[in-house]
């Protein structure tokens, strides 16, 4: 027996330096595991597989052209025209029209949308808006704006998600959902034949499946990056792609900025970092982090409960609610903050409703490599808005300093996102916003 | 004007110390830290006026350690003559002064105190591009771009004055214009096949004047009428399940061509060769034709399973040494060594690829040069007709597709 083992592992050996890489294999089933829901945004990992929008972002982070192959903007930014990629399809087989892309964004869109109209013309969509929007591409790429069929050949919403991505909806049953390949997917067909995506997965599990052999690609949450690599997973990371902030309403118990301003204070951002998120990430009190800007120094991220102190003076305050979205981690970040307020004399409970409460944990998306667009879109996700900043850094940082002045934000950590990919799996890569490009990944033994 | 008059009382000092044993710098080019400095000094006397202010500097930059003192330096000449001067810890206003960067760039920043008011002024410098070590090899090989396109370039062929490229669905000419290769014509392909995510095609001589082009379900023939601008070609495209050419005749010594049949569905040639090389090869990604001593030619591929085998007078065998390869590979005449080498993409994952020469010895590979680093994936590599230099396809980083000439030189 032992001899068998090792005479076997000397034709490896010997195999070994014979073998070069290939070109990607094509087939297989790719198998994935994941804690939440796949389709909601903006983690959702389906839609992302099965949805496209008008623009993308490359790795890089710059815009690219999607279902749009080119635009132009017109008005100083007002009015922006994005011609149709033609010959492209959806996966039921129909063609992706302007009207179709037009439904799409008006359905994901309904009120305080970056633009004012968006109508079809021809082969192309026509943004119109009050205000410029410079970053109006880069907006598209984003998660809120993937298109998908809003009526099927005969007049009635799609029983399913129908988009033109690289992949198509087959089946959810008990919580797994089965993907297949878009063969007329206008990218070229994927690697893998399927992707069988297991929704809401405890980490711990995902982690078993993956050393087990029964899983491919496993969450890692920056909080437990550093237990991943004592596990010996292999882990892909990607740049601080989330902005971990408390969202503060500006109207009723918050209504008063100096209140807003003592909360901004009284923060302990390295509590944050060391105990919850385990020394993962960067802290930081600023909307863009400093590898995108180079001036995030320029905001101070110490908690000052002096000055919170001084600033809240003889103000009465009302007790007030704070939700957390998001997994058991964010729900620990809340109570950790709320124990910061209460030192500041600030009483806070637990509201499971983001929509009813004042204060919001949340985590924004910081994708792109335009530092203007990753601030649009941070903004539009936290539905905030402010004047498009000009081109340079200085009008770029006064931007930033404005909508940071009114403390309806207030930045805590920038976070990365990260993933455990097992053996089997090739050319695993991560795309801007930190979500696996599992379009471009193939399977070492697929047949 | 700031720097010329710095530079103008730099060689008054220094002729007064009696240095001036040469013609002073007076045309000298300002060091790279002089405009940011004067910009920013400038930016700052906008905003505080004459007077006196403590300054700090620190950095937070990859700028090193022994160049502060000498960018200090700069910043407090520049403020002297703004009419701001240092003071000590008396002083109710401050200058802090960071050099900071981002990923794309350097940042100056100057925080100017005045009692509780904190006013910012900022200077933005390009970082300094970082120069690659080079090492030697037996071999160097240099890359020249030819060709830069935002659709994906399949394949690329260059005849005596014109340059093919074949994309997913159309076939374009080039012709040599004074400033590079300028689009003259292009023809639309129907290949009614699924496209895969790694689109493969081939462009070869016919060996009577013309092309060939070959895609999943399809082939296009075609001749040059004039290459030169405008160019005029013919070309005719019909369905087609042929097997695709492999050897351009004209490449190695006139060899005639062989064909393999190819798997559109997984994207693979299927080990099928016409005419037969006297051996059942196994499925397979990249074939080419090799000079041998013996003038015989003989046959290397590039597994679909990832090994690499030499067919040799009908016997297909192992090659070793070539554990780094990635699956694509041309031959290319360089004259140096034993006048032939093969041009190899690396194993790498995808964002940074790159190429390396090698040597067939034997039934082993051996390095022969040190690897020329690539901006992207390499995805397809031919060779000129000449011989004498490889066309390289690389998709970079922003998914443009670059056309690289490869060329090698004599260590």
């Amino acid at each position: 027996m032992l001899r068998r083992f090792a005479i076997s592992g000397l034709m490896l050996v010997l195999a070994l330096p014979l073998m070069a890489r290939t070109r990607p294999h094509y087939g297989g089933t790719l198998r994935v595991e994941i804690a939440g829901n796949p389709w909601q945004g903006p983690d959702g990992l389906a839609r992302q597989l099965i949805l496209d929008g008008l623009t993308a972002l490359d790795a890089h982070g710059a815009v690219r052209p999607a279902l749009a192959a080119s635009w132009k903007s017109d008005d100083n930014g007002h009015r922006w025209q994005f011609r149709l990629r033609p010959g492209v399809q959806f996966q039921d087989g129909s063609p992706l029209t302007a009207t179709a892309v037009v439904m799409s964004l008006n359905l994901a869109c309904a009120s305080n949308c970056p633009w004012t109209a968006v109508h079809a013309v021809g082969e192309s969509v026509v943004f119109t808006a009050d205000h410029p929007v410079p970053q109006l591409p880069t907006l598209l790429a984003g998660d809120a704006f993937l298109i998908a069929l809003t009526r099927s050949a005969d007049g009635q919403p799609p029983a399913a998600l129908i988009g033109t991505g690289a992949f198509q909806f087959t089946s959810f049953n008990n919580n797994t959902l089965t993907l297949a390949a878009n063969e007329s997917c206008w990218q070229g067909r994927p690697f893998v034949d399927q992707i069988v995506i297991t929704a809401y997965r405890a980490i711990r599990d995902q982690w078993l499946d993956l050393s087990l052999g029964r899983a491919d690609v496993a969450e890692v949450p920056a909080e437990q990056l550093r237990q991943a690599q004592q596990q010996r997973l292999t882990v892909v990371r990607s740049a601080p792609v989330l902005l971990l902030a408390l969202r503060l309403s500006d109207s009723g118990a918050l209504s008063n900025s100096v209140l807003r301003a003592v909360i901004a204070h009284a923060v302990d951002r390295s509590a944050l970092f060391n105990v919850i998120f385990q020394k993962q990430g960067e802290v930081t009190a600023s909307l863009l982090p400093q590898s995108l800007t180079g001036y995030s120094f320029l905001f101070p991220a110490d908690r000052d409960l002096n000055k919170a102190n001084e600033l809240r003076g003889g103000l009465s305050l009302p007790a007030l609610t704070m939700a957390a979205s998001g997994d058991g981690t964010m729900q620990l970040a809340a109570q950790r903050i709320a124990l910061n307020l209460r030192e500041a004399g600030i009483a806070v409970q637990p509201n499971s409703n983001p929509a009813h409460a004042d204060l919001v944990l949340c985590r924004l998306p910081l994708q792109g490599a335009d530092a203007a667009g990753v601030l649009a879109n941070l903004l539009f996700s936290a539905s905030q808005s402010a004047p498009a900043p000009g081109p340079d850094v200085q009008a770029l940082f006064r931007t930033e300093r404005n909508v940071l002045d009114a403390s309806t934000i207030v930045p805590l950590l920038d976070l990365p996102r990260a993933y455990a990919v097992g053996d089997r799996v090739r050319d695993f890569a991560l795309r801007a916003d930190g979500t696996p490009d599992l379009a471009a990944a193939s399977l070492e033994d697929a047949p | 004007m700031e720097i010329m008059r710095r530079m103008g009382l730099n060689c008054l000092i220094a002729a007064l110390a009696g240095l001036l044993l040469r013609p002073c710098p007076a045309a000298a080019v300002p060091g790279p830290w002089d405009p940011p400095a004067a910009n920013l000094a400038g930016q700052v006397a906008d905003l505080l006026g004459p007077g006196q202010v403590r300054l700090t500097l620190r950095n937070l930059s990859s700028i090193p350690a022994d160049q502060i003192p000498a960018i200090r330096k700069l910043l407090v000449q520049d403020l002297r003559a703004r009419g701001i001067t240092l003071a000590g810890a008396e002083s109710a206003n401050e200058v802090r002064i960071t050099l900071s960067e981002s990923a794309r760039q350097r940042l100056w920043v100057a925080e100017v105190m005045e009692g509780s008011e904190s006013r910012v002024a900022m200077v933005e410098l390009s970082a300094a591009p970082v120069e690659a070590a080079k090492a030697p090899g037996t071999l160097l090989l240099r890359k020249q771009q030819v060709l830069v396109a935002s659709e994906p370039v399949l394949a690329v062929l260059e005849t005596s004055a014109a340059l093919l490229a074949l994309e997913p669905e159309q076939v374009v000419l080039y012709a040599h214009a004074a400033d590079g290769w300028q689009e003259q014509q292009r023809a639309t392909v129907d290949t009614q096949q699924v496209l895969a995510r790694d689109p493969r095609g081939v462009l070869a001589l016919d060996g009577n004047g013309g092309f060939e082009a070959w895609l999943p379900g399809a082939q296009c023939a075609g001749s040059i009428a004039a290459p030169a601008p405008p160019a005029e070609w013919t070309i005719q495209c019909r369905a087609s399940d042929d097997p695709w050419p492999f050897v351009q005749p004209s490449a190695v010594g006139g060899a005639a061509s062989i064909r393999a049949f190819y798997n559109a569905s997984r994207n693979y040639f299927t080990g099928v060769l016409a005419p037969s090389i006297g051996a059942d090869l196994p499925p397979f990604y990249s074939l080419i034709q090799l000079p041998r001593p013996l003038g015989a030619a003989a046959v290397l591929i590039g597994g679909v399973d990832g090994r690499v085998q030499l067919v040799e007078n009908g016997v297909l065998r192992p090659v070793s040494g070539a554990r780094d390869w990635g699956s694509e590979f041309a031959v290319l005449q360089s004259g140096c060594g034993s006048g032939a080498q093969v041009i190899v993409s690396a194993s790498g994952d995808a964002s940074s690829d790159s190429l390396g020469a090698y040597e067939l010895s034997a039934l082993e590979v051996v390095p022969a040069s040190e690897s020329l680093m690539i901006a992207g994936t390499v995805t397809a590599l031919s060779t000129a007709p000449d011989g004498k230099s490889v066309l390289a396809v690389v998709r970079n980083a922003a998914n443009d597709y670059e056309v690289d000439r490869v060329t090698a030189f004599c260590n």
